[in-house]
């Protein structure tokens, strides 16, 4: 499942605006009618720790070590995305991200918040705006603990451990990435 | 490989910080010619040592030192390796402590007995043990570095050994011997000098050095013989063919497993 409606959300969220705001009575509207609008698991910054988990390196025995045990994990970020509608032609966007972990990251949960308006410029056109903001949901790499016998025990990037580059160096490279946190959506449509 | 790792080459880790001094021949009208992928050049023996030590560790800084003026090495502020692919021969029978060592080769004593810097010396060129006898003469400098500290002797294979191509001495190249003291500080390294024309454990030497230098740059802290020790404890047996101790030493060095780590969680 995970990635399958993957950077759709906002997609789904225009394509239900008009739906939704248009399709509600007023009465329902007053009563501040909550909408699922997309669910679904994975982000691209899901995928770009899934992608850490590529390659590996031998140890000093010969032993191979994956990157891959470090960096899967059970459980992905699921997304709820939802439209608390407000008044006939405005709403509010919500929603959350569950986070996810592995042994050498973590992905916190996020709360995504916003809203939908639109207007009717002629009996037979919408154009709306939708603006959502993202908290949280920040992509941490852990670093490791490398043992590298006489030469003594650093804390490094467990990437960058057996690369030509200084220990404590190879902390500058531990991935510390934000998502997408601000989505701004116009959009016009003209029903012939 | 990781992207990451690719940026980490190419922000430079390749030796920066360490001095890689040649001892060698700067100055004498002997050349001859050879091919490190660049095109074919001539020059001096210790240009081309020189060049080798430059394309394996190309940030380090390498110096110069003619081993015709005799003079006291100097070292470098930081770690400091030193490459010697050449000897010294006298007949045979002496004891190193015998011998009235120049400046140049006292210093150089001195610093391997220290762990001062690392010393990276070809084996010979004999098909010998270390210190071996030929022609009723002995390499005096692998006698004298016998058993110190920071110091490797380094020999030549006939190709860089893999599990399913296991590679074998070069024939010229003297090996570690029966002497335990030899077989715990000798390496092995490839010389293909089917590709570049040129042959001798003088080409080997470069190899280690540059590893070293690598090594040094990535363990700052580390001393010169903590730098030698992980090049030896590090070696490869399962590359070489028949691997025997009284003949490849220590084994094949490897850059790779001297750069990572023993374990890692």
């Amino acid at each position: 499942m995970r990635g399958k409606f993957g950077n759709r959300a906002s997609l789904c969220a225009t394509a239900l605006l008009p739906w939704a705001l248009l399709g509600a009575p007023p009465a329902v509207a007053q009563e501040w009618a909550t909408s699922l609008i997309d669910i679904h698991q994975g982000s691209p910054l899901s995928d770009k720790a899934r992608g850490l988990g590529d390659g590996g390196y031998e140890l000093q025995t010969g032993s191979r070590i994956s990157f891959n045990q470090w960096y899967q994990t059970n459980w992905v970020d699921m997304h709820v995305d939802l439209m608390t509608q407000i008044t006939q032609d405005t709403g509010i966007l919500w929603g959350f991200g569950t986070g996810e972990q592995g042994e050498k990251y973590r992905i916190e949960p996020s709360l995504k918040l916003g809203f939908l308006t639109q207007l009717h410029p002629s009996a037979n056109s919408i154009l709306s705006l939708s603006f959502t903001t993202t908290f949280g949901g920040k992509l941490t790499e852990k670093p490791c603990q490398a043992d590298y016998g006489d030469l003594g025990t650093y804390s490094v990037n467990c990437r960058l451990a057996a690369s030509e580059m200084a220990p404590e160096e190879t902390l500058k490279y531990l991935v510390n990435a934000k998502p997408e946190s601000q989505h701004l959506w116009l959009n016009y449509r003209v029903t012939f | 490989m990781n992207p990451d790792v690719g940026a980490a080459w190419r922000a430079g880790y390749k030796g920066q910080g360490v001095t890689i001094t040649i001892v060698d021949d700067f100055s004498s009208t002997s050349k001859f010619s050879g091919n490190f992928g660049i095109g074919t050049q001539t020059q001096r023996h210790g240009e081309w040592t020189r060049e080798e030590a430059s394309m394996v560790a190309p940030l380090a800084t390498i110096r110069s030192k003619d081993f015709s003026t005799s003079s006291s090495v100097a070292l470098s502020p930081g770690l400091n390796v030193l490459n010697l692919s050449y000897g010294m021969y006298t007949n045979a029978g002496y004891s190193p402590s015998q011998i009235g060592w120049s400046a140049e080769e006292a210093s150089i004593i001195s610093y391997a007995t220290k762990g001062t810097a690392v010393v990276s010396k070809a084996a010979g060129n004999d098909a010998v043990a270390v210190g071996g006898v030929t022609s009723g003469q002995q390499d005096y400098l692998d006698l004298a570095l016998v058993g110190k500290a920071s110091a490797i002797f380094v020999g030549a294979l006939n190709s860089n050994g893999t599990t399913s191509n296991k590679a074998s001495m070069a024939w010229y190249s003297n090996i570690a011997g029966s002497n335990q003291a030899v077989q715990s500080h000798f390496l092995v390294v490839g010389v293909t000098g089917d590709k570049t024309g040129l042959y001798g454990t003088s080409f080997a030497a470069p190899i280690v050095a540059g590893y070293a230098a690598i090594v040094g740059s990535k363990f700052t802290r580390a001393t010169p013989t903590q730098i030698t020790n992980q090049l030896l404890n590090t070696a490869r047996t399962d590359t070489l063919a028949n691997y025997s101790a009284s003949v490849y030493g220590k084994g094949e060095a490897s850059l790779s497993r001297a750069l990572a780590p023993l374990s890692i969680k």
